[in-house]
């Protein structure tokens, strides 16, 4: 059974302005998203920077609140919930940031940042919280000395430990990833990307993975969404990416993948023209105006998102009906 | 938590900075007199006021003109009169216990030497007779018997006189560094008693004004919406308000009240404009934290926003409340004078503006040792604590590197 289940999601940035702060203007982030993830699944991600998975990800545990849409979590509709109400599942499901130099508080020790939200939620009892946060910072990697220590005495790969072990702490069903590994060296993101596998396993997570690099969405998920301004256009398993893909984007994703062949020396698929702005949405497919296969209907409206075979959905025009 | 702060790369950092080193020093040797001031009643208000010597006595490094010299003379031999008669409606009178009288004869440290009333009423009139004599010349620099005339003068008062012992020579040496003003009284009892009111002043409305401007600006750029409209109105208001004239206004404001010649007036006025500079570094530190991971962190995990500002927000603005604290103590220090100049600020008790504002008419007649002695002490704590907030800035913020 799927354990969240997110439907037709939008979020909009109000932009205020001009005289007494009217909305002039709207950032439209995420444009009727609708997925699903089944307990244990790692669902992936993907996009260009600015496309809206990081607001979706964060709409999806309500750091943001959706604009509109629903979110349904082990059945209960989060999206209206108040800050009272949404406590019980603020400590089923958690989030692991990007940037490993911002995600921690830079006056708090380890430990302390840890233990904040273990005490808050009463996850154990406050008596073994000393060492319920002792056996964490072990288990993620970190030296046993590292509790007393503050952020700015580690490396991004280890403050990015701190930050899964602090998302750990609450015994979370949930995780969003939020490009946990794109700050960090090839070699380091190895090592998170095995620590967060284990860890997946042990604690029996269900991962929402949010990245720009196909590579680790490939290596790391189940599936994937790939996302271009603020839209899903194609979601598929990730073992058949490179058969399966059939988007213009997704093959021009692919394309632009170096291939780990000294000798293949064809020249990397680039992609023409620039995003769209998110300010003021283009009618029809938002990727047309850089689509080698645009058609005229493109530009009139989007296509539906309409499933291909088992886990495959894609939104475009250009490929066959007959094939669908 | 504070050892780690000692150990801190800022704190390692700026004990490095010899010159600030030296700064901090100073500026704990102006803090120390002025709690000894305050706690220990190293001075009290009273002792500024006394009249300890003749007026407009020319400072430790100051030299003496023959003038000069003959009115002091005047000054001591007549404390001595006094001592021994006293006028009664244009009669003068013997006083019934010149012993007493003697005794109590004090100027400064130094004391009444030990007296027969007898004999040194013999002395007095020898000298007052010397002294009409020499007052008959008319110009006493020109006429070259007049300076051995003197000199016999001088040590005839002399010897009305004992010096006091260790310590009471140390603190008459002290009182009379400075020179006198025009009332007699020392100078330099006056500009030390000064860093009391002005570390008072420089402490409190500091204290007071990075409170309330960090709450706000925090509160203000955290909850954003109407707190934020409402903050930036208010500071808005405030700061086109010429800081000058509301202080005038409000000095006077307080004219006649209770609160009439303490430094509350002082304080109130201050604070309503200095929380200004604070709340707004603040508020743009806050908006740039409050979109930080950890922040969203804390967020998803639960805490409530008033938690997370306390937490995770005011913490991280640390360094910029240090950093503007001295600055407002420095701009407290300087507000302070200048309006203890123009009248308004310190009523009982002196101030450096007060002194600098007496001794106007002083300079023009070469007398500037009551302006430099003001000017002087100020100079010295402005100085360090500019280095200070300098040194601070290089050490804490991480932006300046």
């Amino acid at each position: 059974m799927a354990i969240l289940q997110v439907q037709d999601l939008v979020k909009h940035f109000p932009v205020h302005g001009g005289f007494l702060g009217r909305v002039i203007s709207k950032v439209h982030a995420v444009n009727g998203v609708s997925f699903f993830i089944e307990a244990g699944e790692i669902l992936g991600v993907v996009g260009e920077s600015g496309c809206g998975k990081s607001t979706l990800g964060k709409s999806v545990i309500r750091l943001l609140k959706p604009t509109s849409g629903s979110i349904l979590y082990q059945g209960q509709e989060l999206s209206t919930l108040d800050h009272q109400a949404m406590m019980p599942y603020r400590k089923k499901m958690q989030i692991v940031f990007q940037d490993p130099y911002s995600s921690l508080n830079p006056r708090m020790t380890v430990h302390a940042a840890i233990a904040e939200g273990v005490r808050f939620h009463g996850v154990v009892p406050d008596t073994e919280i000393d060492d319920y946060v002792q056996r964490l910072i072990v288990k993620v990697g970190l030296q046993a000395d590292a509790g007393n220590k503050f952020p700015h005495e580690f490396s991004g790969g280890q403050r990015q430990r701190i930050g899964i072990a602090r998302a750990l702490a609450l015994k979370p069903d949930f995780i969003v990833a939020d490009e946990p590994v794109s700050a960090l060296d090839v070699s380091i993101q190895a090592q998170i990307l095995n620590l967060l596998m284990e860890l997946k396993e042990e604690f029996n997570l269900t991962i929402l993975f949010i990245s720009h690099d196909l590579k680790v969405i490939e290596h790391f998920c189940d599936r994937v969404l790939v996302m271009y301004l603020g839209y899903v256009v194609e979601e598929l398993p990730c073992h058949r990416l490179h058969e399966a893909a059939l988007h213009p984007y997704t093959r021009a994703l692919l394309g632009a993948n170096p291939v780990n062949d000294p000798d293949d020396r064809r020249p990397l698929a680039v992609l023409e023209g620039s995003v769209p702005s998110p300010f003021d949405l283009p009618p029809g497919c938002p990727f047309a105006s850089r689509c080698s296969e645009r058609r005229d209907e493109c530009t009139i409206r989007m296509p539906p998102l309409l499933s291909r075979g088992k886990q495959h959905r894609i939104a475009c025009y250009a490929i066959d009906p007959i094939t669908r | 938590m504070i050892a780690k702060f000692f150990q801190s790369r800022g704190a390692r950092r700026f004990r490095r900075n010899r010159i600030a080193m030296a700064s901090l020093a100073l500026i704990l040797i102006y803090v120390a007199i002025a709690l000894a001031i305050i706690v220990g009643d190293l001075l009290t208000l009273e002792d500024t006021m006394d009249r300890v010597g003749p007026a407009n006595l020319p400072g430790s490094w100051g030299s003496q003109t023959t003038e000069k010299r003959f009115e002091d003379i005047d000054y001591y031999l007549r404390q001595v009169e006094r001592a021994l008669y006293r006028r009664q409606a244009g009669q003068i009178i013997p006083r019934r216990n010149p012993e007493e009288a003697l005794k109590e004869l004090r100027l400064g440290s130094l004391q009444a030497a030990d007296h027969n009333p007898v004999a040194t009423r013999k002395r007095v009139d020898e000298a007052v007779a010397l002294f009409e004599e020499l007052e008959e010349y008319e110009d006493l620099d020109a006429e070259p018997e007049v300076l051995p005339k003197l000199e016999e003068l001088e040590r005839l008062v002399a010897a009305f006189y004992r010096p006091a012992g260790a310590m009471g020579g140390f603190s008459r040496w002290l009182e009379l560094s400075g020179g006198t003003d025009r009332q007699g009284r020392s100078i330099a009892i006056r500009a030390i008693y000064s860093i009391k009111v002005a570390i008072q002043v420089g402490l409190v409305t500091a204290f007071i004004s990075i409170l309330v401007g960090s709450l706000l600006g925090a509160a203000a750029g955290f909850y954003g919406g109407w707190i934020d409209h409402l903050v930036i109105w208010l500071y808005s208001t405030f700061s086109s308000i010429p800081n000058l004239v509301l202080l005038t206004l409000l000095a006077y404001m307080f004219t006649g009240s209770i609160f009439d010649g303490t430094l509350i007036p002082i304080y109130v006025a201050f604070c309503m404009t200095f929380w200004i500079g604070p709340c707004r570094v603040i508020r743009g530190e806050t908006l740039k934290l409050r979109e930080l991971e950890y922040v969203q962190a804390a967020t998803a995990i639960g805490f409530g926003k008033f938690y997370i500002l306390l937490r995770h927000i005011l913490p991280n603005t640390a360094h910029l409340m240090f950093i503007n604290f001295s600055l407002l103590f420095i701009g407290a220090i300087k507000s302070e004078v200048i309006l203890s100049f123009l009248g308004l600020g310190v009523k009982k008790g002196p101030s450096w503006g007060i002194m600098i504002s007496q001794s106007g008419q002083e300079v023009i007649n070469g007398f500037f040792w009551q302006i430099g002695t003001a000017t002087a002490l100020m100079f010295g704590l402005v100085l360090a604590f500019n280095i200070l907030t300098d040194a601070l800035q290089d050490a804490f913020d991480p932006k300046h590197v």
